[in-house]
């Protein structure tokens, strides 16, 4: 049973580019790479969670077959990102021939977005002198941290949140191997609490398992520690009401009776705010405005359960002002 | 398999796309190159040929390149050693010169590569061998470095020149290319010929190109800011909206300045107003967001200002032409009058043992008097070069003038140092035909700024040597 005492998302971490769900135009630009043998440098970009490791390893599995491991060099940046570690630790792995009959390395850098701007620059020299033995992918979050001339030395990838399609394809694959049975109401659960990002989704379904193989709603609302998206939208509807005592007494529920963090609290009241059609527009950015200033004085340190009471209290002032 | 930017990298000067001022000039340089002669210093953006040039002007004048760029350390014992070699001794390989190059001269860094660009300027004043400076930003170049140097710009190419070149790569790959999409290409790599090329490559990746496949590998994908900054003045469905902005890959900060330059559209004082509230109070959220580092934060900012101006137009649309923000001309200016305000200030703070912001506000009024009783005097004992002269003078003509004159001074001082020294090693045969040669260059200042010239030099001597008790 070796179900119980591994991690899935590295489990089931697809080791072909087929496997990978979700991107195919980007996929079959990868798969093309291989079946001429020519690869550039590339760049990565998106939120995380979305398969840019997994399409870099999945890339070198195909490059380099059986022998992938040794022309493979997986670093992340946001651990050392000091100008010290291009000019040794890259160097050196970039400057040594390949081994194995393969024609070149790939040296995958993640998070190059931590890279500070000097470490940047030092790599751009790097990736040139050495693009004979090695190429690059660097993988980052957002493409603006990068510096002007790597971009211009890679093929930029614009990888994207992944859709309720991906999601539920690749959490069938799991629970067909591990014989879970996922209701149609868990899934839908599940694609809410992970935002697109398949790790996330994957963790969820992981830590459901654990409890039981009928995979259900609440257990993933459970162990995500999330509310459920009728209670934001009862809690925002006692808000436009205007009725504070009921409002309070929803909230302690959420947060203290369910240990829902304040953070996702406001996270989720944040997401189910713009989706919300009904609502007056310039209510609503009032009272995302609102939320932000929430957020922002509790991220400096000041009490939550204050801080969150507060904003009720100025939410439904804003509701009964732009009610009249 | 090569990657393409290296196996189609220019592999002589006349192969070079573009810049054909700045080709002549390097070559011409190179052609005349003694010893004694200034380096060049090559600037301009990422991808336009700056290093592909220096390559290809040393395979074809056969010379040697040895190169120090970024990835390698710089510390002054580094560049002494490599460098120091290399450009007193000559070459094993029969090569008749080896061509020193310093990459990326604007990114030497702090502790990292300590005294680096003292020692660059040491090895450039003693170098047996020419040396060519490399860099992006050319304000970021040392100005010592600077001023040694004969500056070279590199101009962005236009994308139809830079279309015949990846027609020329799909032919020699043997593959079938759409000139449209050829077009394209060259349009979004902006004036850079390896951001073409790589797009090239990875949207020909065992295919022939065609026009849709340049989009998935290009450096933008299907919306731009224009559909962002135009669904916030029009779209109804707020989820659409916060959609739209994840697709593109601008910052909410970027947004925000397009926006804002866009409201003007709004033709109602009330309707403006709302907008500038709420675009106001997302720049709040956005400088907590830097300030503290604290990214959640970017949400907010993004759907305050989105919805917000969504909110203020009712849906009207933008009338006109959606204009990038006219502030970032004025502010690139701004950042570059700043940069120098700091490096001077810093600088004389140092010299003057005071604060800089001391010396900001108080100081500021008496140096720019001084400047202007005695700028040959300011400006050299403080080692300016134009522009930071100007910075006191506020009068271009003038202080080009000063440093010219100063420049002119200081070569003639080397010139004669440098004859004494001839001069005691082989004392009397070398002297007659070396002697002549200085007059020219004498007339030459006095065509210029008659007599003022040699006066002001022994001023100039006189008072510094004062100073400096």
């Amino acid at each position: 049973m070796d179900g119980n005492n591994t991690i899935w998302t590295e489990k089931y971490r697809p080791r072909a580019l087929d496997d990978v769900v979700g991107q195919k135009e980007i996929v079959a630009r990868l798969k093309s790479y291989v079946k001429t043998g020519s690869l550039p440098h590339l760049l990565f970009t998106g939120p995380a969670g979305i398969g840019k490791t997994t399409s870099a390893v999945a890339l070198a599995r195909e490059f380099f077959g059986d022998d992938w491991q040794v022309n493979f060099r997986e670093l992340n940046a946001s651990d050392e990102r000091g100008i010290d570690v291009v000019r040794n630790q890259i160097k050196q792995f970039a400057r040594t021939a390949p081994m194995g009959g393969a024609e070149f390395k790939i040296l995958f850098l993640d998070e190059a977005d931590a890279l500070t701007n000097d470490a940047q620059a030092a790599l751009r020299r790097t990736m040139e002198n050495y693009a004979y033995t090695c190429r690059f992918i660097l993988s980052c979050n957002y493409s603006s941290k990068i510096i002007d001339p790597i971009q211009s030395r890679c093929a930029i990838y614009r990888f994207r949140p992944l859709d309720r399609e991906a999601i539920t394809e690749e959490l069938n694959r799991i629970a067909k191997t591990e014989e879970l049975n996922i209701t149609d109401e868990a899934m839908s659960a599940i694609i809410y609490v992970a935002q697109g990002d398949m790790r996330k989704a994957i963790n969820a379904l992981q830590g459901g398992a654990i409890i039981s193989p009928e995979i259900k709603e609440e257990m993933i609302y459970e162990i995500t520690s999330t509310a459920r998206p009728d209670e934001i939208r009862e809690l925002l509807g006692i808000i436009l009401e205007g009725n504070f005592d009921a409002a309070e007494h929803k909230l302690n529920e959420l947060i203290i009776g369910r240990g829902i963090a304040p953070g996702e609290l406001l996270n989720q009241c944040y997401r189910a705010l713009v989706a919300n059609g009904d609502i007056d527009r310039q209510l609503k950015v009032e009272m995302i405005s609102h939320l932000g200033d929430a957020d922002f004085r509790i991220s400096e340190g000041a009490n939550p359960n204050v801080q969150m009471e507060a904003l009720l209290a100025r939410c439904i002032l804003s509701a009964q002002n732009s009610g009249r | 398999m090569q990657d393409w930017v290296e196996k189609y990298r220019p592999k002589s000067l006349r192969d070079i796309v573009g810049n054909n001022t700045a080709i002549r000039e390097l070559a011409g340089w190179a052609s005349g190159w003694k010893i004694g002669d200034d380096p060049v210093l090559l600037y301009g953006k990422p991808g336009i040929g700056k290093t592909s040039a220096v390559y290809a002007l040393a395979a074809d004048m056969g010379w040697e390149v040895v190169e120090l760029n970024a990835s390698d350390e710089r510390t002054k014992s580094v560049i002494d050693k490599i460098a120091g070699t290399t450009s007193t001794t000559m070459s094993l390989t029969g090569a008749s010169r080896k061509l020193l190059v310093f990459d990326e001269a604007d990114n030497l860094h702090g502790n990292a590569d300590r005294g680096g660009a003292r020692a660059i300027l040491d090895t450039i004043k003693n170098s047996r061998q020419p040396i060519i400076l490399i860099a992006n930003d050319i304000y970021g170049v040392a100005k010592e470095l600077k001023s040694a140097c004969t500056l070279i710009q590199f101009r962005s190419l236009q994308a139809r020149s830079i279309v015949p070149r990846l027609k020329y790569i799909c032919s020699s790959e043997g593959i079938k290319c759409n000139e449209n999409s050829l077009l394209n290409i060259a349009e979004e790599s902006s004036g850079d010929m390896r951001s073409a090329v790589n797009m090239l490559h990875a949207a020909s990746a065992g295919s022939d190109v065609q026009e849709g496949m340049v989009a998935t590998s290009s450096k933008d994908e299907r919306s731009s800011i224009f559909d962002l900054v135009s669904a916030a003045f029009k779209e109804k469905d707020d989820r659409k909206l916060m959609a739209l902005s994840f697709e593109i890959p601008d910052t909410p900060e970027t947004t925000g300045q397009w926006i804002e330059d866009n409201l003007s559209s709004l033709k109602n004082p009330a309707e403006m107003a709302l907008a500038y509230s709420y675009i106001s109070k997302a720049d709040e959220f956005l400088g907590d967001t830097y300030r503290r580092q604290y990214y959640t934060l970017w949400r907010y900012a993004g759907a305050i200002m989105l919805i917000g101006t969504a909110v203020s137009a009712r849906g009207a649309g933008i009338s006109g032409r959606i204009s990038p923000p006219s502030r970032w001309g004025k502010m690139y200016r701004a950042k570059k009058q700043k940069g120098l305000r700091n490096s001077i200030f810093r600088n004389l703070s140092g010299k003057y043992h005071m604060p800089e912001d001391t010396l900001r506000d108080d100081m500021l009024i008496p140096l720019s008097i001084i400047a202007d009783e005695s700028p040959h005097e300011f400006a050299r004992e403080n080692n300016f070069d134009k522009d930071e002269l100007d910075f006191f003078l506020h009068d271009k003509v003038r202080s080009g003038a000063v440093i010219k004159d100063i420049q002119k001074s200081e070569k003639e001082k080397e010139k004669a140092e440098k004859k004494k020294q001839s001069s005691k090693k082989a004392s009397a045969p070398v002297q007659p035909p070396s002697a002549p040669p200085v007059d020219p260059v004498d007339k030459d200042n006095r065509e210029e700024d008659p007599a003022d010239v040699e006066e002001k030099k022994k001023d100039l001597s006189q008072s510094t040597l004062f100073d400096g008790f």
